[in-house]
């Protein structure tokens, strides 16, 4: 533990002086030891993957607040299990079942299918509109993220964050929407 | 996204974070509250008129020794809880210490006073506007603070906002006492300690809430 304290706080203390190569080895690092401390700790129906890819963005963005006198690993391991608990409590809401109409059990097939095609234009509508828009710019028009950055006055980070959870977002509305709006249809 | 190109992408626009910067953070909020404050303060209610003599007693520096000794401790502390991973350790006991000196205070003076004083040693000629004065100047003082400690990563959110509320309600009073002419031990430690913990009441209220992040 020692020594891998000493490793990591020195990736770290690098990496707040704004040297990439070892920033990118410490996250590197501490996203597999996510991976695995998620892994075996999340319950059946949540992403690990989403749960590391928050907490290195997390890492990222509030990297101001490490204490440079504090220990690395204390503070890491404080963001992950932050994290750990924000999602368990989140996902205690997306587990509770919507209550619908019999149609949810007993649809006609196919109906799911059509909708496919036309969810997509009106889920992005529940996005905010700055990210409806890049996400319009990045993954329809294709442009770069730089780019993209460029043309809204953000920083390129900024751009990949919000297109992350704008997406992740998209994802949770479609697996929330869909049954509901097959309902609706009937 | 693959987190390998999510790993690319963050190191690829690193920035410079420089030591301290999240120390400045909560000093700048505090500041920039603390500014509004002021000017509320003296636009409202004013600076008591006999300030120049009031600065050469000692239950004038006595005030502010209590109310800034407090805001210093409630500061770090709040620092403390905006970091994660950080121990509070012996500040739990450090940031009691300014009440309890305050308290002590308090009760000497009124052992030495006589029973029929004590009503106007503890009620002075303020008591019922005192601690709604302190609490209406912290808002804007709360409003920094919490604003500071929302950019940094409070693992603790309604203690957090305890603290940072702590805090600002401690730098309310040292402002308010520029205005409060009492000098009785007991009414400071009674009424102006309330209004710091109105203040304190409401950052923890709004820090369950507001200190979240993702």
């Amino acid at each position: 533990m020692d020594e891998i304290e000493a490793r990591l706080r020195g990736l770290m203390l690098a990496g707040l002086a704004g040297q990439a190569a070892p920033y990118r080895q410490l996250l590197d690092e501490l996203g597999g030891r996510l991976r695995a401390y998620y892994g075996r700790r999340v319950p059946p129906g949540l992403d690990v993957e989403d749960l590391v890819q928050e907490t290195l963005i997390a890492v990222h963005t509030r990297r101001a607040s490490y204490d440079t006198a504090q220990p690395f690993t204390a503070w890491a391991y404080a963001i992950a299990r932050y994290k750990l608990i924000d999602a368990l409590r989140r996902s205690r809401a997306h587990l509770r079942a919507p209550a619908e109409a019999a149609e949810a059990l007993f649809v006609e097939p196919g109906a799911e299918a059509a909708m496919a095609g036309r969810d997509l234009s009106r889920m992005l509508a529940k996005l905010p509109k700055r990210t409806q828009a890049l996400i319009r710019d990045v993954r329809i028009e294709g442009l770069s993220m730089r780019e993209a950055a460029d043309k809204h006055g953000m920083t390129e980070t900024a751009v990949k964050v919000a297109v992350h959870r704008g997406l992740k977002a998209l994802g949770a509305e479609y697996a929330a929407a869909k049954p509901r709006e097959v309902v609706d249809e009937d | 996204m693959k987190t390998d190109d999510l790993i690319q992408s963050l190191a690829a626009d690193l920035k410079p974070v420089g030591r301290g910067a999240a120390s400045r953070r909560i000093a700048l909020g505090l500041g920039l509250g603390a500014a509004v404050s002021v000017v509320l303060m003296v636009l409202w209610i004013g600076v008591r008129p006999d300030l120049a003599q009031a600065l050469k007693t000692s239950m004038f520096w006595m005030k502010f020794a209590y109310a800034g000794l407090a805001a210093l401790l409630l500061a770090l502390a709040t620092s403390r809880l905006s970091r994660p991973g950080a121990r509070l350790g012996g500040l739990v006991v450090a940031v009691a210490l300014p009440f309890v000196l305050m308290g002590t205070m308090a009760g000497i003076r009124l052992a030495m006073a006589a029973r029929d004083a004590w009503h106007g040693l503890i009620m002075g000629a303020s008591a019922h506007n005192c601690p709604w004065c302190i609490f209406i100047i912290g808002l804007p003082l709360l409003a920094g603070a919490i604003w500071a400690v929302r950019g940094l990563a409070p693992t603790r959110p309604t203690l957090a906002g305890l603290m940072a509320g702590g805090a600002a309600g401690a730098l309310a009073t040292l402002i308010y006492s520029f205005h409060c002419d009492e000098t009785a031990a007991p009414f400071v430690a009674i009424w102006y300690t309330l209004g710091m913990a109105l203040v304190a009441t409401l950052g923890a209220a709004v820090g369950g809430r507001l200190l979240r992040w993702r």
